[in-house]
C-alpha cells in the first residue's frame, strides 16, 4: 500500500527533452494508466519511478520519502515488462523466487508465496519448465508471478500485453483488472492502447511530448477531453474534428464550419464554456462517432441533417459509416440494420449535448 | 484429364532428375575440395609412421608397409641422449600452462567488458568500445618492443607467466568485441528485471547473463585457444630455452637437427603440435549452437 508523488520531473537524453516538468499524484490503491503514443515519455517516466533511469530534475516520493537516489530493489516496487524479461537459464520456479532469494526470505515463506501465487496465476503445473517451453500467455503469467510474489507496494507495468495476440490480450487484461480488485495494490500501467487504458484505469494520464496532457477518470478523459490531442488519441473510431468559427446568435453562439457558402450553422447554446468565447473565434468542433446516428435517436438538443455515405465498415454489431460533410470526412456509428448505401443521402441526427469545442490556436478546450 | 496428369508426371520426373544431378554435382565439388585440404594431413600422418628408408624410396602418398611408432616416440620423448636432443613433451606442457590461463582470463575479462559496455552504459562508453575495436587492428609486430619493456619491468620476461599476460592483453580486444556484440542482442529488460529483483552487478552477470552465454563462450574459446596455441611470434620473442611454448620448440626441433632430416619425426612432431586445436574444434564445435536465449523474450 503506497502513495506516489512526482514533482516537476524532468529528463533529458542528450539534447532531447523526454520529460518536462511532469507532476503526478497517485493515491493508495489507484490504478493509474499512462497513455500516449510512442516516444511521449511514458516508459521513461515509469523507469524513473522504478529507479532504472536517473532523475535530472524534480522529485519522486513514495509514501512521502524522496526516492530519487534509492536503488530499484529498495523501492519496494515490482515491474512487469513487455518482453516478459524472464531469465532464460532458470526454470519457472527459479524465475519466480529469484527476487525472494536475493532478499534472503526464509524457505518456508518462499514456498508458501510460490505455491499461493503460482496457483493464483495457474502456472503451478509449469514450475519445472524453462521459459522457452512456455507459450506467450504463460510467459506473461510467470512474469506477473515474479512481480506478485514479492508483494510490493507498487506494481509497475510497461506495456505488458503488447506482445500477446488479440484474444489473449483481452483475457489477460481482465485478469489484471481482477488482480487489482483482489489485491488493492497501487498500480501504474503504461500503454499506447486506449482500450486497455479505458478498461483498466481508475485514472488515466494522457501523455504527449513529455508532458501530461490530461489526467482524469476514463469517463472524464473520454467525454471532456481538454485538448484536441486527447480527444483524437482516445476513442476508436476517432472523434470527428471540424474546423470553423463561433458566431453570436440571440441566445448564445452558433458554430459555423469553414468554407460554408449557404449560411449553414450548428447552434451550440447548451454548451458549457470553460472560457469566455469570443465572436468570430476560430475553433474546432469535436463530436464522437456514436453521437452521429439515424434521425430520431437523440431526445436532447440535436440537429438533423442529410449526408451521403462515402465508406461503410461493418464491425459486427454495428457499422461505422463515413459521410461527406462539407468536404470533411465525418464518421458515425450506426446500428447495423441502418440502410446505409454509398452515395444515397441518409437522414441523420447529431447529439449536440455531447460536443467538445477547442480553440484552434492553442488546441485546448474552451 | 489423363493427358494433363501425364504431363505433370513428366514435369515432376524431370525436376527430380535435375535435383538429383545437381545434388551429386555438389557432393563431387565438395569432395574434391575436402581431398585437396586433407591431403597434406594425410601425407603428414602416413609419413610419420614410415621408416626413413621407406620415405627415401617410396611414394609420398603410399600407406606405410608397417606402422612404426618410433618417430612419434622420438618426437614426444626424445632419443634418450642429452646434448642437442630437442623433443616436445616439456614444451607441450609449457604451452598448456600458457594457453589455459590465458584463454580463461581473456574470455572472462572479455565477458565482463562486454557486459559493462552493453548493460551498464556510462558516459564515453562508445569511445572505450572504439578503442577496443582499434585494439583488434594492432598488428603483433607493433607491440613487440613495448611489451618486451613491460615484461622486463615486471620481471616476468622469459616465463610462462609473461606469455600468459601477453596473450591475455592482446586477446582482450577480440574477446570484448565478441561478448559486446552478443550481449547487445540480449534485451535490457532482463537486466532491469534482475535489478528490481535485487540482484547486483556480479549476481546479474553470473546468474542471469553467463548461463545464456554458452554460444559466445565457445566461439571465444575456440578463437583464443587457436591463436594462443599456434602463436609463434610472441613465443619466440619473449621466451627461449626451457620456457618456450610448443611452436617454438617445434621450430627448434625441425631446424636444429644436424644430421639427416628425420622427416618422419618432423611430421609426427608437427602433428602433435597441431593436435590440441583439432581437439578443441571437435569438442567445442558440438556446443556451437545458437538461440539459447529463445524463450526469454517473445518467441
Amino acid at each position: 500500500m503506497a502513495t506516489l508523488e512526482a514533482r516537476n520531473l524532468t529528463k533529458n537524453f542528450g539534447s532531447t527533452r523526454v520529460l518536462r516538468q511532469v507532476n503526478l499524484d497517485v493515491s493508495d490503491g489507484e490504478f493509474i494508466v499512462l497513455l500516449g503514443p510512442s516516444g511521449c515519455g511514458k516508459s521513461t517516466l515509469l523507469n524513473m519511478i522504478a529507479g532504472l533511469e536517473s532523475v535530472d530534475e524534480g522529485d519522486i516520493r513514495i509514501d512521502d520519502y524522496v526516492v530519487n537516489k534509492v536503488e530499484p530493489k529498495d523501492r519496494n516496487i515490482a515491474m512487469v515488462f513487455q518482453s516478459y524479461a524472464l531469465y532464460p537459464a532458470m526454470t519457472v520456479r527459479e524465475n519466480i523466487i529469484f527476487g525472494l532469494k536475493q532478499r534472503k526470505v526464509s524457505k518456508e515463506q518462499t514456498e508458501k508465496s510460490l505455491s499461493h501465487f503460482s496457483k493464483m496465476l495457474q502456472v503451478d503445473q509449469l514450475l519445472d519448465r524453462k521459459p522457452a517451453q512456455l507459450s506467450g500467455g504463460q510467459r506473461q503469467r510467470v512474469a506477473m508471478g515474479r512481480a506478485l510474489v514479492r508483494e510490493p507496494q507498487i506494481f509497475l507495468f510497461d506495456e505488458p500485453l503488447s506482445n500477446l495476440d488479440a484474444k489473449l490480450r483481452v483475457e489477460m487484461r481482465r485478469e489484471i483488472k481482477k488482480l487489482h480488485e483482489q489485491l488493492g495494490t497501487t498500480m501504474i500501467y503504461v500503454t499506447h492502447d486506449q482500450i486497455e487504458a479505458m478498461s483498466l484505469a481508475t485514472r488515466i494520464a494522457v501523455m504527449n511530448e513529455g508532458i501530461i496532457q490530461q489526467i482524469g477518470t476514463p469517463q472524464e478523459i473520454y467525454d471532456k477531453p481538454n485538448s484536441v490531442f486527447v480527444a483524437d488519441f482516445v476513442g476508436s473510431p476517432s472523434i470527428n474534428l471540424v474546423p470553423g468559427k463561433l458566431e453570436k446568435n440571440c441566445k448564445g453562439f452558433n458554430f459555423v464550419p469553414d468554407q460554408q457558402p449557404d449560411g449553414f450553422n450548428i447552434p451550440i447554446n447548451g454548451y458549457a464554456f470553460e472560457n469566455s468565447p469570443q465572436e468570430g473565434q476560430p475553433v474546432i468542433l469535436g463530436l464522437r462517432p456514436e453521437h452521429i446516428n439515424l434521425s430520431n435517436t437523440f431526445q436532447d438538443a440535436h440537429l438533423d441533417l442529410e449526408l451521403k455515405p462515402t465508406l461503410i465498415e461493418l464491425t459486427g454489431y454495428e457499422q461505422n459509416v463515413t459521410f461527406d460533410f462539407q468536404g470533411h470526412e465525418v464518421t458515425g456509428r450506426l446500428p447495423r440494420n441502418a440502410q446505409a448505401e454509398l452515395g444515397s443521402p441518409l437522414s441523420l441526427s447529431l447529439d449536440l449535448s455531447e460536443i467538445s469545442l477547442f480553440d484552434k490556436e492553442t488546441s485546448f478546450r474552451i | 484429364m489423363p493427358a494433363v496428369d501425364l504431363q505433370m508426371e513428366a514435369l515432376e520426373r524431370s525436376a527430380s532428375r535435375r535435383r538429383t544431378f545437381y545434388r551429386w554435382l555438389l557432393f563431387l565439388i565438395l569432395g574434391v575440395f575436402a581431398i585437396y585440404y586433407l591431403a597434406p594431413m594425410y601425407v603428414m600422418i602416413v609419413t610419420s609412421f614410415k621408416s626413413m628408408e621407406e620415405i627415401r624410396k617410396g611414394n609420398l602418398m603410399m600407406l606405410p608397409k608397417e606402422f612404426l611408432l618410433d618417430a612419434w616416440k622420438i618426437a614426444w620423448g626424445g632419443r634418450g641422449y642429452d646434448a642437442g636432443d630437442v623433443f616436445l613433451r616439456p614444451f607441450f606442457w609449457n604451452s598448456t600452462k600458457m594457453v589455459v590461463p590465458a584463454v580463461v582470463i581473456s574470455t572472462f575479462l572479455g565477458a565482463i567488458n562486454g557486459y559493462i559496455l552493453t548493460k551498464w552504459r556510462f558516459k564515453g562508453d562508445n569511445i572505450i568500445f572504439l578503442l577496443f575495436l582499434f585494439g583488434c587492428f594492432i598488428p603483433y609486430q607493433a607491440i613487440l618492443l613495448p611489451m618486451a619493456r613491460t615484461l622486463g619491468a615486471l620481471g616476468i620476461s622469459n616465463s610462462i607467466t609473461g606469455l600468459v599476460l601477453v596473450h591475455s592483453v592482446y586477446g582482450l580486444s577480440f574477446t570484448t568485441l565478441f561478448f559486446r556484440n552478443y550481449y547487445v542482442s540480449i534485451p535490457d529488460e532482463m537486466i532491469k528485471a534482475a535489478r528490481i529483483d535485487g540482484a547486483g552487478f556480479f549476481k546479474i552477470f553470473f546468474k542471469v547473463l553467463l548461463p545464456i552465454s554458452a554460444p559466445i563462450i565457445v566461439v571465444t574459446v575456440i578463437w583464443q585457444f587457436t591463436n594462443i596455441w599456434n602463436d609463434f611470434l610472441f613465443g619466440s620473442s619473449f621466451s627461449f630455452g626451457e620456457a618456450a611454448p610448443i611452436q617454438v620448440a617445434l621450430n627448434n626441433m625441425v631446424l636444429t637437427s644436424t644430421s639427416v632430416k628425420q622427416y618422419n619425426v618432423d611430421m609426427a612432431a608437427a602433428f602433435i603440435a597441431g593436435f590440441p586445436t583439432l581437439v578443441v574444434y571437435i569438442l567445442a564445435g558440438k556446443y556451437f549452437i545458437r538461440g539459447l536465449t529463445a524463450g526469454s523474450v517473445k518467441g
